[in-house]
C-alpha cells in the first residue's frame, strides 16, 4: 500500500496543473469530450484499443476524469510494481525502487510526448515480470496440475498483469514482449507467455496486418535516439533518456549538473543489479538483464546503425515500430530501479536514494514546469462535434489546414495531434504526414501511414477548417457553412 | 559514520543543484505563438 500511495503522491507532484478540470492536450495525448466508440480510422492502429477503452470509460465518467485517472494510474502502477520486485523485508529499498521507476527521465519524456498508452504498458511491466518469473516449478496449464492448484492461477496473474499493456496497444505490447521473452524462455514458460501476449495483441495486430499501412524508412532518421544532454547519444541512453524529440525534453534537463546526476544514478542502479548476490537474485534476474541489454541494443540501432533499420523496414513495414527505439529502454529502467532498491536498503544512503530521482529531475514537477496543463475545449469545438455526430448521412469529414498537428493559443501553444481525428463518428480525412524539424532549420517529412488519406472531394460531406491563419483555399461552390466561429468553420454539402 | 557523511554530502549537493535548476526554469517564458500548423517536434 505504501508504494502505491507514494506513486499517487508522485503523480500529484508531476502532473500538478494537469490535474485541474479540463483536458491535457500535448502531442499524442489527445482526449476529447464524448469520444465516439468506433471512429472510422485507417492506417496503422496506433491508438487501438486505447482510444476505445477511453471512449468506453467516458460513457461512465466525464472524459476529463478518465484522462486524469489513466495518468495517475501510470504512476501508481509503476511505483507499486517496481516495489513488488524488491523483497518485502527491505521496506525502504522497495520505496527507492518505486520512486525511481515512477520518476525518471524516460517516463517524463514519453509523457511529454503524450504517449500515455505506452506508459500504461511500462507501468504494468514490473507486474508482468513478476507474473512470468514467479517462483515455482510447475508447468503452467500442464497436465497433472489441477487448475485450482497453481498453474492456472499463475497464468491468470499474468493475464491481469498484461491488461495495462493490452489496453495501451501496439507499442506497450511490443516493449512488454521484448521484456518478457527472455524471462519466459529461462522459466520454460515461453509458449504460454507467447500465446497470451499474442491473444491480447489481437485488437491491434489484426487491423495492423490488414490495414495496408505503409512505413516510410525516413522515419528512422526522424525518430532515432538523440543526445539530450552533454554526454552524447550513448550517455543520454545510459541516463535512460535520449528521446528523439527535443521538445519532449524536461525543461533544464540538459544542464551538465542534472545530466551527470541522472547518469550517476542510473549507473548506480545498474551496478546494484549486477552485484546482487546469487542467493538474492530472483528467478527473473537473468532474463530481465538480457531484456534490458536487448532493449538498449534496439535503442542504439537507429542512432548507430540506421542503414540496418532502414533495410529491415524496406523489406517489411512490420519493423516500423523499431524506428523509435528509445521506447525499448523500459526494461533497462526497471533493472536500474530494482538495482537501486537492492543497493540502497537502509540508513542515510537509502534516504538519499529516495530523494535522488526527484532531485536529479526536479523540473518534471508541476506538470514538467507547466508543459502539462489541463485546458477546456472552446465551446465551438463541442458545437461542431454535435452537428456532425447528429447527422445520419454518410460521408467523411475533411480536416484543414492540411497538417497532422496543431498549436492552439487556447492550449498555451502546446503542439497536439489534430483533435478532429478523434472527435467525430465518421471517417476523418487528414494529413498524417509527420514533419520533424531539424537542428539546421530544415524539415524532415515522414510519409503518412494511411493510404486512404488523399485529398479528394469524393465521399466528403463536411470540411472543418481550424484556425485564423493558414486558411486552406478550396472551391466552396456547393458547400454550405453550418458553423462559422472565431476559430472553426464547418462546411457541409 | 563515513557512509552517513557521504550520503549527507551527496544529498546536499543534489538539493543545491535541483534548486538552481528550478530557479533557472522558472524564469518567465515568452508568450507562445498561435500557429495552427506545427511540426511533430524538433530533433
Amino acid at each position: 500500500m505504501g508504494p502505491a500511495l507514494l506513486g499517487a503522491g508522485l503523480a500529484v507532484l508531476a502532473l500538478g496543473p494537469a490535474l485541474g478540470w479540463g483536458f491535457v492536450l500535448r502531442y499524442d495525448l489527445v482526449f476529447v469530450p464524448d469520444p465516439p466508440l468506433l471512429p472510422d480510422s485507417g492506417g496503422f492502429p496506433r491508438a487501438v484499443p486505447s482510444d476505445l477503452v477511453a471512449a468506453l470509460l467516458s460513457r461512465v465518467l466525464p472524459g476529463e476524469l478518465v484522462q486524469k485517472g489513466l495518468l495517475v494510474a501510470i504512476f501508481v502502477l509503476a511505483a507499486s510494481g517496481a516495489a513488488a520486485l524488491v523483497p518485502p523485508e527491505r521496506r525502504i529499498g522497495r520505496l527507492v525502487a518505486a520512486v525511481f521507476y515512477a520518476w525518471n527521465v524516460y517516463l517524463a519524456q514519453r509523457l511529454l510526448l503524450g504517449q500515455w498508452a505506452l506508459l500504461l504498458g511500462v507501468a504494468g511491466l514490473p507486474w508482468a515480470v513478476r507474473a512470468v518469473g514467479a517462483a515455482g516449478r510447475e508447468r503452467w496449464l500442464g497436465r497433472g496440475h489441477g487448475w485450482w492448484r497453481g498453474g492456472w492461477r499463475q497464468w491468470w496473474r499474468l493475464v491481469v498483469a498484461l491488461v495495462p499493456a493490452a489496453v495501451g496497444g501496439f507499442q506497450a505490447m511490443l516493449v512488454t514482449a521484448l521484456t518478457l521473452a527472455p524471462i519466459a524462455v529461462a522459466r520454460r514458460r515461453a509458449a504460454v507467455t507467447g500465446v497470451t501476449l499474442g491473444v491480447l495483441s489481437l485488437p491491434w495486430l489484426v487491423p495492423a496486418l490488414t490495414s495496408g499501412a505503409v512505413t516510410d524508412p525516413a522515419g528512422v532518421d526522424a525518430f532515432a535516439a538523440r543526445a539530450d544532454g552533454p554526454f552524447g547519444v550513448l550517455g543520454s541512453l545510459l541516463s535512460l533518456g535520449g528521446v528523439w524529440n527535443a521538445e519532449a525534453g524536461v525543461p533544464g534537463q540538459e544542464s551538465w549538473w542534472l545530466a551527470a546526476g541522472r547518469l550517476a544514478l542510473a549507473l548506480t542502479g545498474l551496478y546494484g543489479y549486477a552485484r546482487m548476490r546469487a542467493e538474492e537474485r530472483p528467478q527473473w534476474w537473468g532474463g530481465l538483464a538480457v531484456a534490458a541489454g536487448a532493449g538498449f541494443g534496439v535503442a542504439c540501432l537507429g542512432a548507430f546503425a540506421p542503414g540496418v533499420l532502414k533495410w529491415l523496414i524496406g523489406a517489411w513495414a512490420g519493423f516500423g515500430p523499431l524506428r523509435d527505439g528509445q521506447a525499448y529502454l523500459a526494461p533497462l529502467v526497471l533493472v536500474a530501479a530494482v538495482g537501486l532498491g537492492s543497493l540502497l536498503r537502509s540508513g542515510a544512503p537509502a534516504v538519499v536514494g529516495l530523494l535522488a530521482p526527484v532531485l536529479v529531475l526536479p523540473t518534471f514537477a508541476w506538470g514538467a514546469s507547466g508543459r502539462l496543463e489541463a485546458v477546456a475545449y472552446p465551446q465551438e469545438w463541442r458545437a461542431v462535434q454535435r452537428i456532425v455526430n447528429a447527422d445520419p448521412a454518410p460521408g467523411a469529414l475533411l480536416s484543414l489546414p492540411w497538417g497532422a498537428h496543431r498549436a492552439f493559443a487556447w492550449n498555451g501553444g502546446r503542439v497536439t495531434l489534430d483533435p478532429a481525428a478523434k472527435m467525430f463518428a465518421r471517417r476523418v480525412v487528414r494529413d498524417d504526414t509527420l514533419l520533424v524539424g531539424l537542428p539546421d532549420g530544415g524539415r524532415l517529412r515522414v510519409r503518412g501511414e494511411d493510404p486512404r488519406n488523399r485529398l479528394s472531394p469524393a465521399g466528403v460531406r463536411y470540411v472543418l477548417v481550424a484556425g485564423t491563419e493558414n486558411r486552406f483555399p478550396f472551391d466552396r461552390r456547393g458547400w454550405t457553412p453550418v458553423h462559422q466561429g472565431r476559430e472553426l468553420t464547418l462546411w457541409r454539402r | 559514520m563515513l557512509r552517513i557523511l557521504a550520503a549527507l554530502a551527496i544529498g546536499a549537493l543534489l538539493a543545491v543543484g535541483a534548486s538552481v535548476a528550478v530557479v533557472n526554469v522558472a524564469s518567465p517564458a515568452p508568450t507562445p505563438p498561435n500557429q495552427p500548423l506545427y511540426n511533430y517536434g524538433t530533433r
